[in-house]
């Protein structure tokens, strides 16, 4: 069962189409890895998502719900990490995700917990615009799992951080459905990533959808293809760039 | 080199649209009130642009003192908020040549808002005074007269823009500056050659009193020793960072 | 979530913005000086008014022509930019909140730390009149009644304007040219207040309470009489077109 599905989208900026026609499939409970390039559409097609900003074409639904007219129940679903750092400077990180509680409506001790799920707990009390970028990364993680929300929107969530954060993220990415029965859409630009923490991939360049599958049928079309399944980055990059060469001929 | 690069840097960050909208509300003040009170002043004795200055200069200069705050918070602010100006400390280029870099456009655009609104003022005057007589001299000595009694309350708002990274502070600061300084007494000739003070000044009050030579003299002096102030001061600041 | 939390909120996101010291900063600056200048108030140029009333006028001619509007400009601009500032606008629209609703408390926000200002403010002048009062041997306070109505009236009159700025501001994207936008429409007010159409001019609504106010204590200076029509029904409808602008554009930059 799909819990997010998107039909035809598309959003043009001026003469810019940033995304164009996508039809995704999420399932359920599951963690979907977006993948593409920068400036591939990703950010663009999980802002539409959140109501951020509008779909120039196309539709989309959310566990059945639909933008505008559910917009609130829809965001009450999902926590987000979108477009980082996005904090107030001027506040501590626990004051940070105490006005995110508020709003959700949680109770006092969720703060703490997701403090202590990202490792923020002995920084709690440092004022935010004082935080390292790995810091921040952490805080505005911090936000979107707070309340345990049954959907999670990630942009590239391992952005800034250092190896072992990075490995802490995907290794809690990867548990969280089975932990809150919850789904993950994350995006990334490293298909190595994607590979250790998806169930499914949607590849994206320039705004077009290139794949869509479980990562077992993108190692089979790898296979397919005479690329070899070890190291799946060589058909991800040899995707991209045959669609770039498609396109220069276009041109 | 300098000029251009501080120009670029101003690009659609409101500077140039900030300065058109200041001159064209001050140019809106002489018209306002000629339109809607003219009779209280076409008969009035005296020379036309007198009348006309005397009437309307207060606001007008308070006005522009607060366009170059504005501007001068603006420069600064693009140089603060993404930390370019720590990029711009280890290229090799002296600090000091971005501060008058930004001093030279600050000049530029404000008398670039003087010529605009003394031209709208002598427009008022040829309009509704059938006695007013125009002379190209006059004309240009009182826009020469303005622009550097305001000079010193520019270069003093750089400064302070410079060395406050928080917009917000050199914007308060400013803004309180510009008020305490409006209600200081018109007839306290000290007080009055202060910068925030110096612009509220008009050359046909000035040369009624005799004093002219005394407020281009001292605001020329004050502008400089404030530049000189400035790359004291930058030096000291380099040296303690 | 009700509004009252949202305000909760919203105050919340304030702390450590020393917003408080711009608020306080013009209120010394205009009251310290006329203690110092206390004497000024014997000299009233001709004018048949009362040194203590010439007092209260004079100290609260400066917070409404000028400080009252320059404070609310400043902090208009600077609530929507701790917003802009680190995308923390970005985090907000993609929670469940009702917009406008967001705005509205925001908003309301404003309007607490203007009347903490105009608390400010009565408390300043009951101490520096009392300050006067010691140092000239004469009795320089007035009624609290009758400076309380006139603060609190001063407060109302600025909420028409307050809303102007908070539309000023949401709509500039740019901090600096709304600030300029604001502060260039204060200078005007002194030559609106002059003039018939001072009622559609809504930054210099204070500065004309107060005159009248003037007038009535000293004969002939202005005008003794509030002109409720057409006034009330213009403010009404600039505070209600200006709330609705901003409710609409509020957050639209970060939703294109």
């Amino acid at each position: 069962m799909n819990i997010i599905e998107t039909q035809n989208l598309t959003k043009i900026y001026g003469d810019f189409t940033a995304v164009s026609n996508l039809n995704l499939h999420i399932r359920k409970e599951s963690v979907y890895g977006f993948l593409g390039p920068n400036g591939a559409g990703k950010s663009t097609t999980m802002k539409m998502m959140l109501g951020l900003t509008k779909p120039t074409q196309g539709t989309f639904q959310i566990d059945g719900k639909t933008y505008p007219a559910d917009r609130v129940q829809i965001l009450k679903e999902i926590g987000s990490f979108i477009e980082s750092p996005a904090f107030y400077g001027n506040l501590t990180g626990e004051e940070n995700l105490e006005i995110i509680r508020k709003i959700l409506g949680l109770p006092k001790d969720s703060v703490n917990q997701v403090l202590e799920t990202v490792d923020l707990a002995p920084f709690k009390k440092r004022l935010a615009k004082k935080y390292s970028l790995g810091m921040k990364q952490r805080l505005g993680l911090a936000g979107a799992l707070l309340g345990k929300p049954p959907i999670l929107i990630l942009d590239e969530p391992t952005n800034g951080l250092d190896p072992v954060g990075i490995h802490e993220i995907r290794t809690l990415i990867k548990s969280l459905p089975e932990q809150y029965n919850c789904t993950v859409l994350v995006s990334s630009h490293l298909l190595s990533e994607v590979e250790l923490m998806a169930d499914d991939v949607g590849i994206l360049n320039h705004g077009h959808l290139l794949f869509e599958g479980s990562m077992a049928q993108l190692r089979q079309k790898a296979e397919e293809e005479g690329f070899s399944t070890d190291n799946l980055e060589d058909i991800f990059l040899s995707m991209i760039d045959e669609d770039n060469r498609k396109r220069g001929a276009v041109k | 080199m300098t000029l251009s690069l501080e120009t670029q840097k101003l690009k659609r960050s409101g500077y140039i649209p900030t300065f058109l909208f200041g001159s064209l509300i001050a140019s809106a003040f002489p018209i306002a009130n000629m339109l809607v009170r003219s009779e209280n002043f076409v008969n009035l004795p005296g020379d036309p642009f007198a009348i006309l200055t005397n009437t309307n200069w207060q606001m007008i200069a308070m006005l522009n003192t607060l366009i170059v705050i504005c501007g001068a918070c603006m420069m600064y602010h693009a140089e603060y908020a993404d930390n370019a100006s720590q990029k711009m400390d280890v290229l090799p280029i002296k600090g000091s040549s971005i501060f008058f870099g930004k001093l030279a456009i600050s000049a530029t655009a404000l008398t670039a808002m003087i010529i605009i609104e003394t031209v709208v003022m002598t427009w008022c005057a040829c309009h509704w005074f059938p006695s007013f007589q125009f002379s190209g001299t006059e004309f240009l000595k009182s826009i020469g007269f303005q622009v550097i009694v305001t000079l010193p309350t520019v270069i003093v708002m750089l400064i302070i823009a410079s060395t406050c990274k928080n917009m917000w502070v050199s914007l308060g600061i400013g803004v309180i500056l510009v008020f305490t300084f409006s209600i200081i007494p018109q007839d306290n000739t000290i007080l009055n050659l202060f910068p925030f003070s110096s612009p509220y000044q008009t050359l046909c009050t000035v040369s009624g009193n005799g004093k002219t030579g005394i407020f281009l003299s001292v605001c020329l002096i004050e502008t400089v020793i404030f530049a000189l102030t400035q790359i004291i001061f930058q030096k000291i600041r380099r040296r303690s960072e | 979530m009700n509004f009252l939390s949202l305000i909760n909120i919203e105050l919340n996101k304030i702390r450590r913005s020393k917003i408080l010291l711009i608020l306080l900063a013009p209120v010394l600056i205009m009251w310290f000086p006329s203690i110092i200048n206390g004497e000024m108030n014997f000299d009233v140029r001709g004018i048949p008014i009362t040194p203590e009333n010439n007092f209260f006028i004079q100290g609260f001619m400066g917070m409404v022509w000028f400080m009252i509007p320059a404070s609310l400009v400043i902090c208009t601009v600077l609530l929507s930019q701790t917003e802009r500032s680190n995308h923390g606008m970005v985090k907000m629209l993609s929670l469940p909140v009702n917009i406008p609703k967001l705005c509205l408390a925001k908003f309301s926000v404003l309007l607490i730390l203007s009347f903490v200002q105009m608390i400010i403010t009565f408390t300043a002048y009951y101490l520096s009149a009392f300050a006067v009062t010691q140092i000239y041997d004469y009795n320089f306070i007035l009624e609290p009644l009758y400076v309380l109505k006139n603060t609190v009236s001063i407060y109302a009159g600025a909420i028409p304007m307050a809303t102007v700025f908070w539309m000023i501001s949401t709509l500039i994207k740019n901090p600096v040219f709304s600030v300029a936008i604001g502060l260039a429409s204060i200078v005007p007010s002194v030559l609106i207040i002059n003039t018939k159409v001072w009622f559609a001019y809504p930054m210099s609504y204070p500065f004309y309470l107060l005159m009248v106010e003037y007038g009535k204590a000293a004969n002939g200076i202005y005008s003794t009489q509030i002109d409720w029509i057409p006034w009330l029904p213009v403010a009404i409808v600039i505070t209600i077109i200006a709330l609705a602008v901003s409710s609409i554009g509020f957050g639209a930059t970060e939703r294109r």
